[in-house]
């Protein structure tokens, strides 16, 4: 009973914390201009991601080593820094667009411009990394996400024509351009497959201790939590497919993102989602924040985590203390948080085969798995996301630069 | 008992060192030194570790700032690295367990020092007590591993073979401590091409997967080669054999699977 209560509480966390900014951004924009021709990507995603946080938990599990550890061991120490940088970046960059985004959903609520939410935000958020147990972090904010769930219920009440949404599937709009479409797909796919999430679910379960009886709890969360996160990003484009697209209005601010739920479900709707939207994005900062440290702590093999008092890790804490301090900088130069996202989107695609390799590679070495290494299923699927993510990764730039930035 | 082997690059290089005690992490094996037996073969004598080991592998830009930096916060006339007896490793697996308890690293000293513990509730002690632990009683060795990862090897005749990729250790070198035998060098694995790492695919016909990873990364060392230790003439700026090429192992007939003969997960290692 205990343990069913345990796995169901994980897997409620993953479903509430998958959807971040960039999922929403990315959905929201892509329902409004191009309908639900392009959900097909998000299933890709979530699929991608199962595979790869399902590789990763696994290894966790079963040699208790994170995902930045097996970079740098795989790749070796100079094409592990390369890696390193990249990632760093990234994640310094999708930081700040978290903390823009919960500062968002903030003057949304209180009508205070959020800048001035910027501060305070990044000072609770460390606070809380500084001081609460993992744990208690993971839980309180994957649930409080949740709330996004009023998406899906707003997409019903709109009652939208489900036959109209049904033949968007297949069908692009004839007045947007090919480049532009692959644009807009690689940005949802680094929407869904985001590698700070990689990072955190493999340090968590490093952190939690997990053991080969873990295995089940890990693949909950995977196989269950994911895909009811990727059903919220497509009932998320859903409104905005139903509400935005035919009129053909452009979306560029988080408060018309989150205008369909007021549409659907009146005030009460658009609270609970501007809540949500605040839970998400302040849980999905303390996961990139952390993740920084992670990966360069594991990159050069020192104490991390929050299992230990911060003393005891102190290189860590001052690296997460530092990406939070530039990724605050950043978001108060008043660069629109927005854009920022749609950014570190595309360079999120772009760097995904730096760790998935490894990954795939160490989940198949017996050396590190024993008796768990992939089983043919695995392989095919993982060989085919390896041969995606490597277009993807070689494509995501030049379309970037193409089509200047999906415009 | 059959002595142990592994390849240097591929189970010991970059792998994580941790606490013997708790298994807290304690640095990575940013590189090995190796001393020479008797007989002139080289065996493992210490794990290097910190900015002083791991800057000379990156090498480039980044490699000698993290030297440079390094050296000018040192007040030794030639500062070294951190160096952890080979005699106190306990367990090589997915991580490398060490005993004792080594020197904290000179940054997270300083982290802590000047920027956690000054933070209110980082748990830390009173500052003026908080003293570096000793550094443990050195074993200077003549040569690094990662100098010799790299090196040309040519063969009898002097025609190029190659480059050493990986380099194989048995462990039945000389004793260290009282307990355990020294890793020693068995043989190099020798790639043609100056495209480095074999990622864990050079083990056996049936290693690890996918296929495809698999089957590119064989294509790309198709004609690699072991040289076994008794092969070599001379450990100059190049490796000479003393055999011919045509004599030389192919990589593939090499297989005796490293994994199964060690057994796996927490098995203790033979000694």
């Amino acid at each position: 009973m205990k343990k069913l209560f345990a796995v169901t509480l994980g897997i409620l966390t993953a479903f509430g914390g998958f959807v971040d900014i960039g999922d929403l951004v990315a959905n929201s924009l892509v329902g409004a201009r191009f309908g639900m021709s392009l959900a097909w990507v998000v299933v890709v995603g979530v699929i991608g991601i199962c595979l790869f946080a399902e590789m990763s938990g696994r290894i966790a599990a079963v040699s208790g080593r994170p995902v930045f550890d097996l970079v740098r061991e795989r790749m070796g120490p100079r094409a592990g820094l390369v890696n390193l940088g990249a990632s760093f970046f990234i994640n310094v960059l999708t930081l700040a667009a978290e903390i823009g985004g919960a500062s968002l959903a903030l003057e949304l609520a209180t009508g205070i411009n959020y800048l001035l939410w910027v501060p305070g935000v990044a000072l609770v958020a460390w606070l809380v990394m500084w001081r609460v147990k993992f744990e208690t972090m993971e839980r309180v904010f994957g649930l409080a996400g949740l709330a996004l769930v009023a998406f899906a219920v707003a997409l019903w009440q709109l009652g939208p024509d489900w036959h109209e949404l049904g033949r968007q599937l297949t069908q692009p709009p004839a007045d947007e351009g090919a480049p532009t479409y692959w644009y807009y797909a690689i940005a949802l796919l680094g929407g869904a497959m985001t590698p700070y999430e990689v990072f955190f679910f493999s340090s968590g379960g490093v952190e939690e201790k997990w053991t080969r009886k873990d295995l089940v709890t890990s693949r909950a969360n995977v196989f269950i939590g994911f895909p009811l996160g990727g059903f919220l990003s497509l009932a998320i484009a859903g409104c905005a497919a139903v509400v935005f697209f035919p009129v053909k209005a452009e979306v560029d601010t988080l408060g018309q993102m989150l205008l369909p739920a007021g549409i659907g479900l009146g005030q009460l709707g658009l609270a609970a989602v501007i809540f949500g939207v605040f839970a998400a994005t302040f849980g999905a900062t303390l996961e990139t924040a952390l993740s920084s440290g992670y990966t360069i702590s594991q990159y050069f093999g020192w104490q991390w985590g929050k299992l230990v008092r911060p003393r005891d890790a102190a290189r860590f804490h001052a690296v997460v203390l530092a990406g939070v301090i530039v990724a605050t900088a950043l978001i108060l130069t008043t660069i629109d948080p927005i854009m920022v996202t749609e950014y570190s989107l595309i360079f999120s695609a772009a760097a995904l085969p730096l760790t998935y390799l490894p990954v795939l590679m160490i989940a198949n070495d017996p050396d590190y798995m024993g008796d768990q290494v992939n089983g043919r299923f695995s392989n095919t699927l993982g060989t085919t996301y390896m041969i995606l993510l490597l277009v993807v990764a070689a494509a995501a730039v030049p379309l970037m630069i193409a089509t200047k930035a999906g415009q | 008992m059959k002595a142990r082997e592994l390849h240097a690059n591929l189970h010991l290089l970059d792998r994580q060192v941790i606490s013997a005690d708790d298994g807290h992490p304690v640095c990575k094996i940013d590189d090995l030194e190796l001393t020479f037996d008797e007989k002139g073969c080289p065996y493992i004598v210490s794990i290097l570790t910190g900015p002083l080991a791991l800057g000379p592998r990156l090498g480039g830009l980044a490699g000698r700032l993290m030297v440079a930096v390094t050296e000018l916060f040192r007040p030794e006339e030639d500062p070294g690295p951190q160096r952890l007896p080979m005699r106190l490793v306990s367990d090589i697996n997915s991580a490398v367990a060490v005993g004792g308890t080594p020197q904290e690293a000179a940054l997270e000293h300083w982290a802590r020092v000047n920027l956690i513990a000054p933070l209110p509730g980082s748990g830390a002690a009173p500052v003026a007590h908080d003293r570096r632990p000793a550094r443990i009683g050195e074993v200077t060795g003549e040569l690094r591993m990662s100098t010799l990862l790299g090196r040309r090897v040519l063969d009898a005749g002097g025609r190029a073979v190659g480059q050493v990729a990986d380099v194989r250790l048995r462990q039945d070198g000389p004793m260290l401590g009282d307990v355990q035998h020294a890793f020693r060098v068995d043989g190099l694995i020798v790639v043609p091409r100056h495209t480095g790492r074999l990622f864990g695919y050079e083990r056996g016909p049936h290693g690890p997967g996918p296929a495809l990873v698999r089957a590119l990364i064989r294509g790309l060392h198709r004609d690699s080669r072991y040289v076994t230790w008794e092969q070599v003439d001379t450990l100059g700026e190049d490796v000479r054999l003393s055999a011919d090429m045509d004599a030389l192992l192919p990589l593939s007939d090499l297989y005796r699977p490293v994994s199964a003969d060690q057994g796996h997960e927490n098995g203790p290692t033979p000694a």
